[in-house]
């Protein structure tokens, strides 16, 4: 029995339904593939309510990630041709989700990933040594650290690299000659068991990047080439976004023990000013001056689980009160000007609501003066 | 509940009558529908069109008629076919086979048609069922369902896929009544017709045709519709287009109709298409080739395989194209392949008539309007006119056709010179009328997009607006002109759509003088100055579109911060009195309160009056401001005065509050003090107009009491009591005693170093001289002529700089006479200030004398006697861009001078933070070259005792050293926009890049730009032959200059790209942000600078800034030594 994990990873959340889809559809599946690409779309957007039959019985799937299924089909099937797959989007758009779900539909493991930053080295994507052991015994097959992308190379699995324009680009040019050739060449081994780690069938890369972080570090072309691209967008559907907020904000408040108890409304309202701001246009067309910090849903989330622990710990206000605060601290992070483009919303998209006579609109547009400076 | 399959079943089942339910435009049915009328070999064929158009049926069939073309009924219905239009298909058919063909629709005279709906095809398939089958928005059940599925089926599936798809269609839908009483008539035709008949209509209506009941004959009520059969184009036929009835993608569709809807050759169409795009993509400079076009191919084929469809749709392609090409980045790559994809796949077919086919379209309609409104035809004289819409209906309805004549660019109509009256728009217009062989010509172009006047305007403009955006537009000034255009030609629907537009680009990107002329514009239509629109067509779009312009403009308030224009300041208090209308003032106050504390001095005053107007600011507060200025240094005290009474003017006038301030300060100025500065605050109060002098001087009199003409006694008496007054100063004055400080005007007895020395008896040797009245004379430049002699002297020295003032009033100047021979000799009057006010007071006077276009008095300045400041520059520069090179190598001296000097000064603060950009920094990348010690510092931790007892160091992280940078050098790019008129900005950029070129690791290039691209790099080391090189003038065309750099950019990588612009860009956004995303793809670092000067407040667009931003551009306002920091921290 394993400790309970503060997030389980996707192949053991959704061990049984994985290994179901695997018996139920007995289709081609692309070498080194545990399911066929349909039932990897169906595992990551489910079934849509219908049930799928299978060995011991039908049995309805899930959707785990709220989006367009034409998407997931297109990754799919840029995986499916052995081809990488890079995921970019705003921050908050459920990319590293996504690559999680697809890596665990297609081999089983989300496990071989590796996270880019600026101090990523050549070593974390090729390989490395364990340098006692190659002082002591020199190169050999035994002192060599595979990176997880060498692993997965010649186990034919999924790899996948997090926030890939993070790391610098000499770093990420190593994946060019791996995504070109398909094998990673170890000189210090020459003439030895292994000088060559050939990719096997099977093998694919999930990339995902952030829009936000361009120009951080940016990918040179001969690298952009060897990929698909997939922009992942903001969910688009306003009921299906305020579903997720609750849940997830539910979820996150209960985990604590407590309930969670704010009001649909409220959470709405919530959604609402998130979606006007990150768009940058109001639900009713009205235009609204963008703030330059990230309006996620994952902020959305977290905003709300924290109202919500508010509400389940101090007990107090009006939870709608509490939401000015919050939203400034959402916003305000690097640009002072934020706070103003957040007051210019105030004054117009929610006033021009509490105007044309919401209640709760105009609750929230009398708690302007937290937002004064 | 009947079963669907019984009922299609049903349909496609009779013996008699073979029903074809078709989409207007569908290449797999246009492919199958000769097979099923050679199978089933019909006695007539019926299709789905009004009576009137049987006669045209021949020659839309004939072999001579190459699609696409298109069928109109005046501006009723409009019918475009092309080789995949399955009616086509049928018309053809029967025309080889000799099979007659009845158009069973019902007659246009018919009463039903009043209800007036566009288009023939009942709902749209794609409105109606924007169906979630794959959760894409541009693809509908009919995409789905047919096109994509039937290839590879026999055509009777097909015919039968595209029953059951109208049937679904138009199950549970309400039925317009006119599509009833069509199907009536057409129900009516398939009784009657004998023998076996096969019908081509949509499938919509097909459902409804072989049972129900039969109505009368037509009742003829209205006039006869003339018919024009009219070529066509594949662009038109593009659904983007805005046209009815539209089709996406047509050469698309044309190839799989080409293909017989074969699977495999849709497959290999497919791939085709796909090397077409990377080709294209190629030729725009975006890598891309075979390997990508494999890609595309092989995605779209296993998605379709996945959606198990026998090939790859539209969809598929389209999808596979942007997964492999677009990179993600909608604004870089994506913008390329967009239009890639537009070039390829929509293509540019034209269609042609045969031979002998009657002429039709709109010149006889041109004709016909013409000759009911009484205007003159071909072959008739030259006619003037004018007309006033508003009043005369006749006057209207000519005015809307000149207008719609004009905005299909045909000539004909020459506007009046009777100019518009002053300082409002006129109401009527004046036009010259004739019909020239350019205007036939011109007609035939136009006819392509209608057959009415009406449509061939709302055509043309509709195609004017995708023209501009496809090109990334609209841009602000084109949705600006689109919007009237569309307004004065009474195109509802693209007044609608051109709003909406002016919404998104002026809003977004529009700069305060663009948003003014939009506030402007819509208040004409909301006040109904455009005759043939309604104001109420609009609801609330106009409101909104207000409100929307009215927000933006509160957020480019902060644009205005730096600017030096008198136009900006009044652009913002017409913004601000707009805000308060719009109930913005919260915000606002913000934005305001943000420039009186940041804005340059000219905005700062501005804005502090502003405040005072919109109630942010107590008046008093603002008098005591006011008051404070005019002991500033001189430059701020004239910019902060300028700004406060360009806006503000009429204020001073009317609150005590605010003047007394500022009255009392100017009285309790020493009399010296007060002619030093005299020059500055003259040019301050030079922004009001002579008239609000004239009013001012009024109010400063009626404080003070009238000015007494009169001796209180007689001459003699007076003339004692002076005597006995200096006599008396004379006196305390030997006895030196401390100056009181109570006394209300000190001696001038300890003159300051500046103080005029004139020969003779000198008048400011008397004691406070200069009194409250004459004061205000001398600084509103007014009734000079009631001056005394010595004051006369100051005033006529500032009149030959500013004159007399320019607006309301201006006509009374000149009433001292004789100005122009007040200095017959430039220098004269140099000398003259000079002895007047002294030698700073003269470089500044010199300086805005230049500003001020006076070319003879800097050239008569001592190049040696200047002090050197960026403004006398800046002046003189601005000044040398119109000059012969005669002229100019006089000037050279004096320019040389300020150069050399300035940048001396300049090179001085920056050169520290370029120096030693080569040598190398530890690192931890592998590069080859270890640093032994800081490797061993790091792994000290490591160290163990081997076998032997020795200590051994295990290097678990090594540490290497940086490359040595001296012989890597890096390229700085600075883009300079020389657009508007010589900027500081300018100056300042070419001083900073010659002491940048003397950097050796840099290799510094300088380019300016407007709609021009020159790259004066050769001269960059020398500031002065930089500087007089540069042009200023055109456009901004900010896209060009980064294309440019991108083209002579070596190593990506160590490029710094730095642009100096308003940001004002002239041209498509989009252009702009695809060329910065462009650069940053590559690997550049680039970097916007609003300003490059000291004072950091710079003057520019917000909303493009904020655009560029977010497309990798950071935008900043810097002094030259940030801008050297910033280059050494990039370099480093």
């Amino acid at each position: 029995m394993t400790a309970v994990r503060q997030i389980d990873p996707p192949e053991h959340l959704h061990a049984e339904e994985l290994t179901f889809l695997a018996a139920a559809d007995d289709g081609r599946r692309p070498p080194g593939w545990r399911l066929t690409p349909r039932a990897v779309v169906t595992f990551v957007c489910g079934s849509g309510g219908a049930p799928v039959p299978g060995p011991g019985g039908s049995r309805v799937i899930d959707a785990k990630f709220v989006g367009e299924r034409a998407l997931v089909e297109r990754c799919v099937v840029t995986l499916a041709g052995e081809r990488g797959l890079l995921l970019v989007g705003e921050p908050g758009t459920a990319k590293s989700m996504l690559s999680e779900l697809l890596a665990a539909a297609i081999c089983g493991t989300s496990a071989l990933a590796v996270q880019g930053t600026a101090g990523t080295s050549e070593d974390q994507l090729r390989y490395g040594w364990n340098y006692a052991l190659l002082l002591a015994k020199g190169p050999s097959a035994e002192s060599l650290v595979p990176s997880p992308i060498l692993t997965a190379m010649t186990t034919g699995a999924v790899a996948r690299v997090e926030e890939i324009t993070r790391c610098l680009p000499e770093v990420q040019d190593a994946l060019v000659s791996i995504m070109s050739e398909r094998r990673i060449t170890v000189p210090e081994l020459a003439g030895q068991d292994g000088a060559v780690g050939y990719a096997v069938p099977g093998f694919c890369l999930i990339a995902t990047a952030n829009l936000r972080d361009r120009g951080v570090s940016e990918m040179s072309a001969a690298l952009k080439r060897r990929f698909n691209f997939e922009v992942v967008p903001p969910i688009a559907d306003f009921d299906a976004e305020v579903a997720l907020v609750t849940r997830q904000a539910t979820a996150a408040v209960e985990r604590g023990g407590a309930t969670f108890a704010v009001d649909e409304d409220v959470l709405a309202i919530l959604v609402t000013a998130f979606r006007d701001l990150r768009t940058g246009q109001s639900a009713e067309g009205w235009e609204v001056e963008r703030p330059s910090s990230v309006m996620s849903t994952a902020e959305a989330v977290a905003v709300a689980a924290s109202i919500g622990l508010a509400a389940a710990y101090l007990p107090g206000p009006d939870p709608l009160s509490l939401l000015p605060g919050h939203l400034l601290g959402v916003a305000r992070k690097d640009d002072p000007a934020d706070a103003a483009r957040l007051l210019a919303y105030w004054d117009g998209a929610l006033r021009r609501r509490a105007e044309a006579g919401s209640r709760s609109w105009r609750q929230l547009w009398e708690h302007r003066d937290v937002l004064r400076d | 509940m009947t079963d669907p399959r019984a009922l299609v079943g049903e349909l496609a089942g009779d013996d008699r009558v073979l029903l074809v339910g078709v989409r207007h435009h569908s290449p797999v049915l246009a492919a199958a529908v000769p097979a099923l009328l050679e199978a089933f070999a019909p006695e007539t064929v019926l299709v789905e069109l009004p009576a009137e158009m049987q006669p045209w049926v021949r020659w839309l069939a004939d072999p001579g008629t190459t699609a696409p073309v298109a069928l109109a009924a005046d501006a009723l219905v409009f019918y475009p076919f092309a080789d995949f239009s399955p009616e086509l298909a049928a018309l053809r058919w029967a025309q080889r086979n000799g099979v007659p063909v009845i158009c069973c629709d019902l007659p246009l005279t018919d009463p039903a048609w009043e209800s007036g709906r566009e288009g023939a095809s009942g709902p749209s398939l794609g409105a109606v069922v924007r169906t979630a089958l794959t959760g894409r928005d541009d693809d509908d059940l009919w995409d789905r369902l047919i096109e994509a599925g039937a290839p590879g089926s026999t055509p009777e599936a097909v015919r039968r896929a595209a029953l059951a798809a109208g049937w679904a269609l138009r199950h549970n839908t309400v039925v317009d009544p006119l599509d009833l009483r069509r199907e009536g008539w057409m129900r009516g035709h398939i009784t009657r017709t004998p023998g076996r008949v096969a019908v081509v209509v949509g499938a919509f209506h097909a459902p409804a045709l072989l049972s129900g009941p039969v109505p009368d004959d037509a009742a003829a009520t209205r006039p006869e519709p003339v018919i024009s059969l009219v070529p066509y184009t594949f662009d038109l036929l593009d659904a983007r287009s805005g046209y009815p009835a539209g089709i996406r993608d047509p050469r698309w569709q044309q190839a799989v109709h080409d293909c017989d809807a074969d699977p495999a050759r849709i497959r290999a169409a497919a791939g085709a298409f796909a090397v077409e795009v990377t080709r294209e993509l190629r030729a725009q400079g975006h890598p891309a080739g075979p390997g990508e076009a494999a890609e595309v191919t092989r995605l779209a084929a296993d998605l379709a395989g996945m959606r198990t469809l026998p090939a790859p749709g539209r969809g598929e392609l389209v999808e596979a194209l942007q997964t492999v090409l677009a990179q993600g980045s909608p604004a870089g790559a994506g913008r390329g392949v967009a239009r890639a994809m537009e070039t390829v796949l929509i293509g540019r077919q034209r269609g042609r008539l045969p031979a002998g086919a009657p002429v039709t379209g709109l010149r006889p309609a041109v004709e016909r309007e013409l000759t009911r409104l009484k205007l003159p035809g071909p072959g008739r004289p030259a006619q003037r006119l004018r007309l006033d819409p508003l009043r005369s209906p006749t006057d209207r309805a000519r005015d809307l056709a000149i207008r719609r004549l004009t905005a299909c660019g045909i000539p004909y109509a020459t506007p009046g010179t009777a100019g518009p009256a002053v300082g409002g728009e006129s109401l009527t217009s004046t036009w010259r009328l004739e019909w020239t062989p350019g205007t036939d010509a011109a007609l035939a172009l136009a006819g392509l997009h209608g057959v009415t006047l009406a449509r061939a305007a709302e055509g043309m403009l509709t195609t004017r607006r995708h023209r501009e955006t496809r090109a990334g537009g609209p841009t602000p000034d084109q949705s600006l002109t689109g919007l009237e255009a569309a307004a004065s030609c009474a195109a509802t629907a693209l007044t609608h759509t051109r709003l909406t537009d002016l919404r998104r680009s002026v809003c977004r990107t529009g700069t305060i003088t663009q948003l003014v002329t939009a506030l402007h514009l819509l208040t004409r239509l909301d006040k109904g100055h455009f005759p043939h629109l309604a104001p109420a067509a609009f609801g609330t779009a106009v409101a909104e579109a207000r409100a929307d312009l009215h927000a933006a403009a509160v957020a480019a308030v902060a644009g205005t911060a730096g600017s030096t224009r008198v136009e900006d300041a009044r652009a913002l208090y017409d913004l601000v009195r707009a805000a308060d209308e719009a109930g913005l003032l919260l915000r606002l106050g913000h934005a305001i309160r943000a420039l009186t504390r940041d804005g340059s001095p000219l905005i700062r005053g501005a804005a502090a009056a502003v405040g005072v107007l919109t109630g942010h600011e107590q008046p008093g507060a603002f008098g005591e401001r006011l008051a404070s200025w005019v002991t500033l240094p001189d430059t701020a005290a004239t910019d902060r005065l300028r700004g406060a009474l360009s806006v503000a003017g009429a204020l001073l006038q009317s609150g005590d509050e605010i003047l007394t301030p500022l009255l009392t300060t100017i009285d309790n100025l020493p009399d010296d003090d007060f002619v030093r500065r005299l020059p500055a605050l003259r040019g301050g109060f030079d922004a009001l107009t002579p008239a609000d002098r004239d009013r001012l001087l009024a109010t400063v009199t009626d404080r003070h009491g009238p000015l007494d003409e009169h001796l209180p006694t007689d001459a003699a008496t007076l003339a004692t009591w002076l005597a006995a007054d200096r006599a008396g100063l004379a006196a305390l004055t030997a006895l030196a005693l401390p100056p009181t400080t109570d006394h209300p005007h000190p001696t001038p007895a300890a003159p300051s170093p500046s103080a005029p020395s004139l020969t003779g008896p000198s008048p400011t040797a008397l004691p406070s001289t200069i009194t409250a009245e004459q004061r205000w004379r001398l600084l509103l430049g007014r009734e000079s002529d009631q001056l005394p002699a010595r004051q006369r002297r100051l005033a006529t020295a500032l009149d030959e700089l500013y004159g007399a003032g320019h607006g309301e009033g201006a006509w009374t100047a000149g009433g001292g006479g004789g100005q122009d021979a007040a200095y017959p000799q430039v220098r004269d009057w140099l000398d003259e200030l000079e002895a007047l006010f002294g030698a700073d007071v003269r470089d500044e006077v010199l300086a805005r004398a230049a500003e001020h276009g006076r070319l003879d008095a800097v050239l008569a300045a001592d190049p040696e006697r200047v002090r050197p400041s960026i403004d006398l520059l800046h002046a003189v520069l601005s000044l040398a861009g119109g000059l012969p090179e005669a002229r100019l190598a006089r000037l050279r001296p004096l320019v040389a001078r300020l150069t050399a000097e300035l940048t001396a000064q300049l090179a001085r603060r920056i050169r520290p933070a370029l120096t030693g950009l080569g040598t190398s920094r530890p690192t931890l990348r592998p590069t080859g070259r270890l640093d032994l010690a800081a490797t061993v510092r790091r792994n000290l931790h490591t160290v163990r005792a081997d076998a032997a007892g020795r200590p051994q160091l295990v290097p678990e992280r090594p540490v290497f050293r940086t490359p040595g940078r001296r012989s890597v050098d890096w390229q700085v790019i600075l883009l300079v926009d020389v657009s508007g008129s010589m900027e500081q900005s300018t100056i300042w950029a070419a001083l900073t890049a010659s002491i940048v070129a003397g950097v050796p690791a840099l290799r510094t290039h300088f380019v300016t730009f407007s709609t021009e691209v020159i790259d004066l790099t050769d001269r960059v080391t020398d500031p002065l032959s930089l500087l007089l090189e540069i042009r200023v003038g055109g456009g901004t065309h900010i896209a060009a200059a980064l294309r440019y750099a991108r083209q002579i950019a070596l190593v990506p990588s160590r490029t710094l790209v730095i642009t100096i612009s308003d940001f004002e860009e002239g041209f498509p956004l989009g252009g702009l942000l695809t060329a910065t995303r462009a650069l940053t793809d590559d690997g550049i670092t680039l970097l916007g600078c609003t300003s490059l000067d000291d004072r950091g407040a710079p003057r520019y667009s917000t909303g493009t800034a904020a655009q560029l931003a977010a497309a990798g551009m950071p935008v900043a306002a810097l002094s030259p030594t940030e801008l050297a920091r910033w280059i050494g921290d990039q370099v480093r």
